[in-house]
């Protein structure tokens, strides 16, 4: 049995690699000169790999701090790196710190390293973390093989050191926070998705869990987006450090009535699936795009906006979201009497909704929401 | 009177877990009305700080609000928060 077999190449957002042994032969401490040991090329070319499908690379060494300055020397090879950890820690601790500054689950990092001991002390003190030896690389790579590649994906390594400068820049700013925010000047466009975004939003489907509404699965959103009464919406967003391209989609079922249904019905818009990127997270970009969807429900002539929800160990934060938006639950139930679309609650899930009369909560002042009407005809 | 007394606790201990998840100043929150919107202008929770305070509630009273109440009525003001947890903690 392969060591990666049960892998499930969704749940992984990062490999963390140990240098001496693992990227280089050497043992950079131990040479002779201050120059950096040549990395295997293997070992690059997988890095690489792994960047075209989504997947960003990091370090975390048990070496001396020295070392990373002799790799900041080396540009080519320290630009594909994230957050890397050089340090006398435990490796535990380095994969821990390494999640926290990209702002993802530490189950979401797989550590390849050539130490056994390493890979015990990782297991034991981080047991959601699969670690894996030099030698499985290639089976890690087989893993990802089916996966598409998309421009979002090949961008991802990139926007995230866009981030990183982001947050270097923010502990240099000296002022308030919400100061700071304005000063990054963050736009977000909200339209409906052309084909080419498509496979961005299915990507977010897959690999989104804090900010999930529901867990729809990308086959079936894709099925539901080209199906009658269906609009399939996404955000972009854009500070001054970039461009974050798609963080966020969102299906509207537009098929659904009130129940029961008024002879003068307003409409409602239902949205089986709200997915968003922790990419941006804490900036109010996830509210934002909630917030100008159901102005736009309202500005479609819908009287209801409601969101399927399905609590899971992960999508907390998506119900708190869904609650400051004033989406409370509903009586809608499984099967829905409309359509039949699947759309509707089950038994582990509810459907929360709203009125759109009345005020709507707005975003956040720092953040510039616009519409975006680029969509195909 | 206990129970009283209790809710009051847990009051003003939930009107300082909520400034440190808002990153207000715990004085300023101390002096709201307790039926102050968490999500309005003048605490404005984020749903990042309110993963963050149901949190350290959980931790502080061992209560998983969470998970006891699906569509999160009881994170309207500090008022009704203040109820869930106290009445909680009384069953415990």
């Amino acid at each position: 049995m392969s060591v990666t077999d049960r892998f499930d190449p969704d749940g992984v957002k990062c490999v963390v690699w140990d240098l001496d042994g693992t990227l280089w032969d050497e043992i950079a401490v131990e040479s002779a000169t201050d120059d950096l040991p040549t990395p295997r090329p293997a070992a690059l070319a997988a890095i690489d790999e792994l960047a075209a499908r989504g997947v960003l690379s990091s370090i975390a060494s048990r070496s001396a701090p020295s070392v990373l300055d002799r790799l900041d020397a080396v540009p080519e090879v320290r630009a594909r790196f994230l957050a890397p950890q050089v340090s006398w820690q435990d490796k535990s601790e380095s994969l821990r710190r390494i999640a926290k500054d990209l702002g993802i689950a530490v189950e979401a990092l797989v550590l390849v390293d050539d130490s056994p001991y390493e890979r015990a002390e990782v297991e034991a003190l981080l047991p959601g973390v699969r670690t894996l030896a030099p030698e499985d690389v290639p089976a890690l790579l087989a893993a990802f093989e089916g996966r598409e590649v998309t421009a979002e994906s090949r961008e991802r390594v990139r926007r995230y050191r866009t981030e990183e400068t982001r947050r270097a820049e923010g502990e240099r700013f000296e002022g308030s926070r919400e100061e700071f925010l304005r000063w990054c000047d963050m736009r977000l466009t909200v339209g409906a998705a052309t084909a080419d975004e498509i496979p961005r939003a299915l990507e977010l489907a897959a690999r989104t869990h804090r900010l999930n509404s529901s867990g729809l699965t990308p086959d079936r959103l894709r099925e539901l987006a080209s199906s009658d009464g269906h609009e399939l919406y996404t955000a972009r967003m854009t500070d001054r450090f970039g461009d974050y391209g798609i963080i966020g989609a969102a299906l509207v079922d537009r098929t659904r009535r009130t129940r029961p249904a008024a002879p003068a019905d307003p409409g409602v818009w239902s949205v089986p699936l709200l997915a968003l990127s922790c990419r941006v997270a804490g900036r109010g970009a996830a509210a934002a795009f909630l917030f100008r969807l159901m102005e736009r429900a309202r500005a479609a002539g819908a009287g209801e906006f409601r969101v399927t929800l399905r609590p899971t160990d992960a999508n907390l934060e998506m119900r708190i979201l869904l609650r400051q938006a004033g989406l409370r639950r509903t009586d809608e139930i499984a099967g829905g009497a409309a359509g039949g679309t699947g759309t509707a609650a089950t038994a582990d899930s509810a459907v929360l909704g709203r009125t759109l009369q009345g005020d709507l909560p707005g975003s956040p002042a720092w953040l510039h929401v616009s519409d975006r009407e680029d969509a195909e005809a | 009177m206990t129970d009283t007394r209790e809710r009051a606790a847990v009051e003003r201990e939930l009107r300082s877990l909520i400034a440190g998840a808002a990153r207000l100043d715990e004085a300023v929150v101390a002096e709201l009305p307790a039926d102050t919107d968490l999500f309005g202008p003048r605490i404005g929770l984020t749903s990042l700080a309110g993963v963050t305070l149901l949190g350290t509630i959980d931790q502080r009273y061992g209560v998983d609000v969470a998970a006891l109440d699906l569509s999160l009525d009881s994170l309207q003001s500090i008022a009704t928060l203040t109820d869930f947890v106290a009445s909680h903690l009384q069953s415990h």
